[in-house]
């Protein structure tokens, strides 16, 4: 069965296809002067008005031939393209619904484990709370899940309009960092503006939070420094401003700086086991960025060498006043 | 049963939870439980914990479980192993059940089931020990790659130079390699598995021996064929069929 696995495939069919197409114009044409010739034969034999009939005419035809056969040429090849794609999206599809059941199930199984156990054994009151604890924390876990989901429908759905207001990214930083201390409780995080000014924005706070939360637990996850460090930085230039989020993490390779920010994308080959996130969290972050009429961009040294997530925001100017 | 006759048994998983959940349970049952957090530290307990079954999950940081696996059945093929996977799909357990795991169980799964699989697989070893035969059987003692030929029984190999003599390193080393054929290890990967180093240790050994190997089986050393860098990344080894 697998012997025969290459005639399917869309690359095959794709050359396939364009050299029927060469040849059959090629016969075509052959034909065509064939044909004339055979006809001027003819003619000449019966001795008729041979422009009557052809000369003008070959290469009107030969040209309508190569014209449609050029127009079926590149159909075939833009759907082959959209063919390529769909292939691509389905395959990152599938690995996004892999790597997102394994969490769901993870929280799930400890909980059904740790309610079993409830269910056999007596515990001290002491270890009951502690596994408690557990639980709930892996009801939590779920509970992010499927905010996530929410969120990612929501973002795609555009249903967020009338949720913007007006605030100091450099506070609202500020604010977030002290909010989610727990969640960063072994790292350094700073804030560095050296201009010293606010930067009023209209923004969406939760998306924002989203945003924040999404580069933070990635530079925090994707590290294998003894103490993650992330420092961030708001530097205003002539018409931008830009904030840089610099961590100490595993880095990026060269040639994924530009994919990470892909839909359901995770760096490595597609039947890598080795876990890793959903591929959703930086396609979030761009797509937040874009609503709030922003870009991000990603640099790295390479891996192990950290990496920079900047965010780039046209530069609001000083209310009057 | 007495603390030394307990049975030992290593749990690889990365959930802190579920680790902490299968270690309350099977220290329930007597057993003596450790657990590795990763694939990496997974490997390097087995060697020197010397476990007597693996609860193994596949979804690791750094080295993945079905790696985790094939190492340790290059050197042992008769230490029970266990995968307990969120990857339940009949493919994924062919692919464990055909690298040599003992059993599958899908995650969520049922407490009792877990116990009195892990139960029947102790049991079921501890005949195989009553016969006498010693554990850490190696899987293969002779493979085969382009024209050379290695025979880890007595460790030597015959190459385009004639024949060598192996060191005990070199024939970890070039398991680990075959464990992983054509994937790409990072040199940390090959210290931490090889040697058992911790961390980012900075030195050039994987380097001098990949020379050597290099000189045995390439035909020639400069143009490498098996033994290929990958840069920035470390080395993988592949070859055809």
């Amino acid at each position: 069965m697998n012997r025969f696995r290459w005639f399917y495939h869309p690359i095959f069919i794709f050359v396939f296809s364009i050299v029927a197409l060469a040849a059959s114009l090629f016969l075509y044409i052959y034909w065509y002067i064939e044909v004339s010739a055979g006809l001027q034969a003819v003619v000449a034999k019966h001795h008729l008005d041979p422009d009557q009939f052809f000369e003008a005419q070959t290469w009107v035809v030969i040209l309508v031939l190569s014209i449609l056969v050029g127009i079926i040429l590149i159909g075939v090849f833009l759907i082959f393209i959209y063919n390529q794609r769909t292939l691509q999206l389905y395959q990152t599809q599938r690995n996004f619904i892999n790597s997102f059941t394994h969490e769901l199930k993870t929280p799930v199984t400890s909980l059904r484990l740790y309610l079993d156990t409830f269910a056999k054994y007596e515990l001290s009151r002491e270890d009951q709370i502690k596994y408690i604890e557990f639980m709930i924390q892996d009801v939590d876990r779920l509970l992010n899940n499927i905010t996530r989901i929410m969120n990612l429908a929501k973002l795609e759905s555009r249903s967020y309009r009338n949720e913007f207001m007006e605030s100091d990214l450099v506070q609202t930083v500020q604010r977030f960092c002290k909010a989610n201390s727990g969640l960063f409780r072994n790292c350094e995080i700073s804030i560095h503006n050296p201009a010293g000014t606010p930067f009023p924005y209209r923004i969406n706070p939760t998306l924002f939070d989203i945003f924040l939360m999404n580069i933070l637990t990635n530079a925090v996850r994707y590290n294998a420094s003894d103490v993650p460090r992330v420092d961030i930085r708001f530097l205003p230039e002539k018409k931008r401003l830009k904030v840089q989020f610099e961590d100490n993490g595993i880095g990026i390779e060269k040639s994924e700086v530009k994919k990470i920010f892909r839909k359901f994308y995770r760096p490595g080959p597609a039947n890598d086991l080795t876990a890793r996130g959903s591929g959703l969290g930086l396609y979030m972050v761009q797509q937040i960025a874009k609503i709030h009429k922003g870009e991000v961009s990603a640099q790295s040294e390479g891996t192990g060498k950290g990496s920079v997530i900047t965010l780039t925001l046209p530069l609001r100017l000083q209310p009057a006043g | 049963m007495r603390d030394s006759g307990k049975k030992r048994i290593l749990v690889i998983e990365d959930d802190t939870h579920i680790a902490e959940g299968l270690r309350l349970n099977l220290s329930f049952k007597g057993y003596d439980v450790k657990i590795s957090p990763d694939g990496v530290s997974g490997i390097r307990d087995w060697k020197e914990w010397k476990p007597e079954l693996i609860v193994l999950d596949i979804m690791l940081p750094g080295i993945d479980g079905l790696t985790v696996l094939r190492n340790i059945r290059l050197e042992d093929e008769r230490l029970p192993i266990l995968i307990v996977s969120a990857r339940g799909e009949i493919e994924d357990r062919i692919k464990g059940l055909s690298w040599g795991v003992d059993d599958y169980l899908a995650k969520p799964f049922n407490l009792d089931e877990f116990l009195l699989r892990v139960e029947r697989l102790l049991t079921r070893s501890s005949w195989g020990h009553e016969e006498g035969a010693s554990a850490g059987v190696p899987a293969e003692s002779i493979y085969k790659f382009g024209k050379n030929v290695i025979d880890f029984e007595n460790f030597t190999a015959v190459c385009s130079c004639g024949e060598v003599t192996m060191t005990e390193q070199e024939v970890k080393l070039l398991k680990l390699f075959i464990a992983n054929r054509g994937k790409a290890l990072s040199r940390s990967e090959l210290l931490e598995m090889g040697w058992g180093y911790t961390g980012a240790t900075p030195t050039r050994t994987v380097d001098n021996f990949i020379v050597r190997f290099r000189k045995y089986f390439e035909d020639n050393p400069h143009e490498p064929v098996f033994f290929r860098s990958l840069r920035s990344v470390g080395y993988i080894f592949d070859h055809d069929s």
